[in-house]
């Protein structure tokens, strides 16, 4: 049998509509609970169930402004080291998500655990900073606020840079 | 059979683990950057159970054709999608067996080529031995 003559057989795509049919109302049926929140709104940030990671948030740049002009959380850079010199939010800790990942990272000396964290990548959509701060909160950290708006929101706002030329 | 058991096989496990914990998968799919939150959603509870489905269909031998050409189209489809995230250059972790995941590389699309050269021989053999839907030639 040839793959026309596979395609041509009426048999072959009932199998597969049939297939394809029974997948959609198992994985509806079965995922019912997770379906019902996301119809709520839940998870269009990301796939993070509260329960699992609490103390886990998404915040917008008046927050992350206000947090970092009274100076009550840590800025915690996601993006690689290069990106993190060329310019960051000022007074942040770069902490490359790559790096944490591949090497054992001493962590504990960079980021305090007993101050919020705002962690940001490069914005729009970057995805490092969400997964460092899953990471993170794997490590034991429990403040955690993910900036989605990230540099780019930062930098188009026209607030502070800092450069970097002899910090890591 | 030996072929339809290891293909089957590797689907139906590759599904187990996602099934298991569907906003992983959902992360993971949207770390390849490619679609957004809803179909990311919905893609990570519906792709499992059709890999599942598609997986027992094989080895069982209902719709052994549909089976075999859903599960080579998947593997076209993983191929392509590995190929392409490679060469936008983003780093992902290729989500094929939930927390057994690793990276999506290069070995990861000499493997998927395996499994879709293995299941093309199934799509395309005439035997349908085992089949519980047998068809007449």
């Amino acid at each position: 049998m040839n793959l026309k003559q596979i395609l041509r057989e009426r048999e072959t795509w009932k199998g597969v509509l049939i297939i394809l049919l029974l997948s959609v109302v198992l994985g509806t049926v079965s995922n019912a609970g997770l379906v019902k929140r996301f119809l709520q709104g839940e998870f269009r940030q990301a796939f993070l169930s509260k329960e699992d990671y609490p103390g886990l948030r998404f915040i917008t740049l008046p927050e992350v402004e206000e947090l970092w002009h009274n100076q009550t959380a840590v800025m915690v850079d996601s993006r690689p080291v290069s990106d993190f010199r060329r310019g960051h939010i000022p007074g942040a800790v770069s902490v490359p998500l790559e790096e944490v990942q591949n090497r054992a990272y001493d962590l504990g000396g960079r980021v305090p655990s007993d101050r919020p964290l705002v962690i940001y990548c490069e914005g729009g959509d970057c995805l490092t900073s969400l997964n460092l701060a899953r990471l993170l909160h794997q490590r034991g950290f429990r403040d955690l606020r993910v900036f989605s708006g990230g540099w780019n929101e930062w930098l188009s706002a026209g607030l502070p840079v800092e450069k970097e030329n002899e910090d890591s | 059979m030996l072929l339809r058991l290891i293909v089957g096989g590797i689907f139906i496990w590759a599904a187990v683990t996602k099934i298991a914990d569907p906003l992983s998968f959902a992360q993971n799919i949207r770390n390849y950057r490619l679609v957004g939150q809803t179909l990311s959603f919905a893609t990570a509870i519906i792709l499992p159970w059709l890999e599942l489905i598609a997986g027992i269909c094989l080895i069982v031998g209902v719709f052994p054709r549909s089976s075999a050409l859903l599960v080579s189209g998947l593997l076209v489809f993983f191929i392509i999608l590995v190929t392409v995230t490679i060469l936008r250059g983003i780093d992902v972790d290729c989500g094929c067996f939930g927390t057994f995941s690793r990276k999506a590389d290069l070995w990861l699309i000499l493997e998927d080529s395996l499994w879709l050269a293995m299941s093309l021989v199934l799509l395309f053999s005439s035997e349908n031995d085992f089949c519980l839907l047998r068809k007449n030639p």
